[in-house]
């Protein structure tokens, strides 16, 4: 099983702890990684990358000093390893003209507006962290009990992801 | 690497060359080299270094290698040859040594293969040579010099007869199957008969509870146990969640999945690996099994060990609710494919069944759907390539090591090492299932089967020579008893499904194991000793 990790990038610290707090539940099973910039953010890739692992799920706030939410889900789009990570924006201040092109060039998933509520935010980490899990088509098992185990199940008996031994 | 990977292959590999080359009295080369490589597979197959599909074809490659004619051991090419030359009459002359003694020479046929030929005419010219004259012999014979070669008495099989293996009868009965199951999940004809047999079953929670284990028993014994468990927990999900979190039955239905799946492969020969292992060891001893006697052996054993799980699962997890909403939504597809798929379905089921009336054998019919739904596009290319391949190659290898284990005289040696006759056939049948039972429950159902299936045959064989003893009611009680083994979450598939739900605990996995898996030990020996013999002479 390869470890799938959570990333969260904000410039706001307690937007950060929020979020860790707010997604405890899921740690054991997707540790949550946080970065405070763009810059940040790729250093933790490329230590996630070198273990070998996966980026399942990536919130990222919009408005940032050096370099917008926008820009760097774009960047990650274009990455081949991060290309399926599931891209979620996590913001209050993006404009129209902003969320429009994050979701066009940026392969956009997701948007949670600030302020969101724990139940929201968990049940967004989860639907698209079975979508990643569903797209890998990686054993779904030892994910089930904290995603959306319907889904999982079904898209196993499917794609015949476990067979009898 | 992990430590358990290294050591995994350390010990694997030790085996394989301590069997090889550490002279075991009574054990010849061939039947050495078997040994090395059942350790090996063995060792492998339980410590998972590698995946135990993998191991099953490192098993042919190393059969192919090591144990066959053509292979690095006991190939011809591995023969000296004598020095041979044509007098001037055209009789041969070879050194006397390389006549064998019932009058053969032995020649290596253009290092492929080994060729006997008794000459018709020898004459001993007295200074060492013989003079012989036969048809084949001429001066571009290449004679083996020493007809004690292991070449020549090793007796070799030749390596097409491990690939075989994985083209056996019984490799295409699964066929069959998996390309049935392909088809009845594509057209969601399982969703759609767990539909129409759960509605008379109604809204209380021990009824539904008793329909939902006749479904997935029923669908077990037709398609895999592991696709079986993960469709039905798409049914049993909703159910579950829309139960009061502090209700037991939760427990009880997340769990009566598993058990009935596990359970319901027992019920026809298709329903789960171990039973391939066992029909292929039973038709390399020369007995064939039809679909039907097989299913009127096991039926009646399913049916009573899947209502005894019920009442165990309602007891130990007593339903609050009185009633149950269930929902299931869809109706059956009524596309031309899925129709097709529904009629070759039943007319397979139906021919196997009545084997007895047409009298063409399980496995032949087997190759119907095979043939026929990519014929009509029901399966497609991508359909094909979603068999569960890597389970008719672990099968394949298991069936391709007991062949060697048999040929070899190693499973009779082997067997030898304990005296049999004094235990009759219910101590054969407790032991071999106790000890299947117990390593069941840890790894693959299939290995398990694997390892022990050579031996209690041979074992099996030999008491039956000698009477009073039904082969065929022995060894489909003992792949019974290795299908219940259930304990872990580890000891089969669907009851790791059914664990990563986060419904259950071990511990309740663990209780609800061991009552079924006892009583159904029990019940397999019962049946084995005194019901199934006036099935099957």
């Amino acid at each position: 099983m390869n470890q799938i990790y959570i990333l969260c990038v904000d410039d706001e610290a307690d937007v950060l702890e929020a979020v860790e707090r707010d997604l405890a539940t899921m740690e054991e099973v997707f540790p949550l990684e946080i970065a405070s910039s763009a810059d940040e953010a790729r250093q933790v890739l490329e230590r996630i990358d070198a273990q070998g692992a996966e980026l399942g799920l990536i919130f990222c706030d919009h408005v940032m000093p050096k370099e917008t939410g926008g820009e760097f889900l774009s960047w990650l789009d274009g990455q081949p390893q991060w290309k399926r990570s599931r891209k979620a924006l996590l913001t209050g201040q993006a404009g129209l003209e902003a969320t429009v092109s994050a979701i066009n060039n940026a392969g956009l998933d997701f948007y949670v507006s600030k302020p969101w509520t724990q139940e929201g935010l968990l049940q967004a980490a989860k639907r698209l962290l079975t979508d990643y899990v569903i797209s890998r088509n990686i054993d779904p098992l030892p994910y089930m009990s904290i995603l959306d185990a319907t889904r999982l199940a079904e898209h196993s008996y499917k794609r015949g992801l476990i067979s009898d031994t | 690497m992990k430590l358990k990977t290294f050591l995994g292959l350390l010990v694997g590999i030790a085996g394989l060359l301590a069997a090889i080359f550490i002279p075991i009295p009574g054990l010849g080369l061939p039947a050495q080299i078997t040994l090395g490589i059942f350790i090996l597979a063995a060792v492998f197959w339980i410590m998972e270094p590698i995946p135990i599909y993998a191991t099953s074809m490192m098993v042919i490659f190393l059969q192919i290698m090591l144990l066959s004619s053509q292979g690095f051991i006991f190939s011809v090419r591995t023969a000296p040859l004598a020095e041979v030359s044509v007098n001037e009459t055209g009789a041969l002359l070879v050194p006397a040594e390389s006549l064998g003694e019932d009058g053969s020479l032995y020649l290596n046929k253009s290092n492929k293969a080994l060729q006997v030929v008794r000459p018709s005419e020898v004459v001993d010219l007295g200074d060492g040579t013989l003079a012989v004259r036969g048809e084949g012999l001429n001066e571009n014979s290449l004679v083996i010099a020493d007809p004690e070669h292991r070449s020549i008495t090793a007796g070799a099989t030749s390596y097409t007869a491990f690939y075989h293996t994985l083209a056996s009868p019984i490799i295409m009965l699964f066929l069959g199957g998996f390309a049935l199951a392909a088809a009845a999940v594509k057209f969601g004809l399982d969703r759609s008969l767990t539909r129409v047999l759960l509605k008379p079953f109604g809204k209380r929670p021990a009824m539904v509870c008793l329909g939902l284990m006749l479904c997935t028993a029923t669908l077990s014994a037709f398609m895999s146990n592991t696709a079986t468990t993960a469709m039905m927990m798409t049914v049993v999900l909703p159910i579950v969640a829309s139960i009061s979190s502090t209700d037991p039955f939760r427990k009880c239905v997340a769990l009566a999945i598993p058990v009935a799946a596990n359970i319901g492969g027992i019920a026809t020969p298709i329903g789960t690996p171990p039973n391939a292992v066992a029909l292929a060891a039973l038709k390399e001893s020369g007995i064939n099994i039809s679909f039907s006697t097989w299913m009127v052996m096991a039926v009646p054993f399913t049916i009573v060990l899947l209502v005894f799980a019920w009442w165990v699962l309602l007891a130990l997890f007593k339903p609050q609710a009185n009633t149950l909403e269930i929902k299931l939504a869809g109706s059956f597809d009524k596309s031309a494919k899925a129709i097709a798929s529904y009629v070759i379905f039943a007319v397979t089921v139906l021919l196997w069944v009545t084997e007895k009336l047409h009298g063409i054998s399980t496995t032949m019919i087997a190759f119907l759907p095979v043939a026929i739904l990519p014929a009509l596009g029901v399966l497609d290319k991508k359909d094909i390539r979603g068999f569960s391949w890597e389970v008719l190659w672990l099968v394949g290898g298991g069936i391709s090591l007991g062949l060697s284990l048999k040929e070899t005289g190693l499973a009779a040696w082997l067997i030898g090492l304990v005296s049999w006759n004094s235990l009759g056939a219910l101590g054969v049948i407790v032991v071999f299932g106790v000890v299947g039972y117990l390593i069941a429950n840890l790894i693959s159902h299939t290995v398990s089967a694997t390892m022990i299936m050579p031996l209690a045959i041979t074992v099996g064989a030999a008491l039956a020579a000698a009477g009073d003893f039904n082969l065929v009611a022995s060894i489909v009680s003992i792949t019974a008893i290795i299908s219940i083994a259930m304990v872990l979450p580890i000891s089969t598939p669907p009851n790791a499904i059914a664990m990563a739900t986060g419904i259950i605990e071990t511990k309740d996995m663990a209780k609800v194991g061991v009552i079924v898996g006892v009583a159904g030990v029990l019940l397999a020996i019962v049946c084995g000793i005194a019901y199934w013999p006036l099935i099957v002479s």
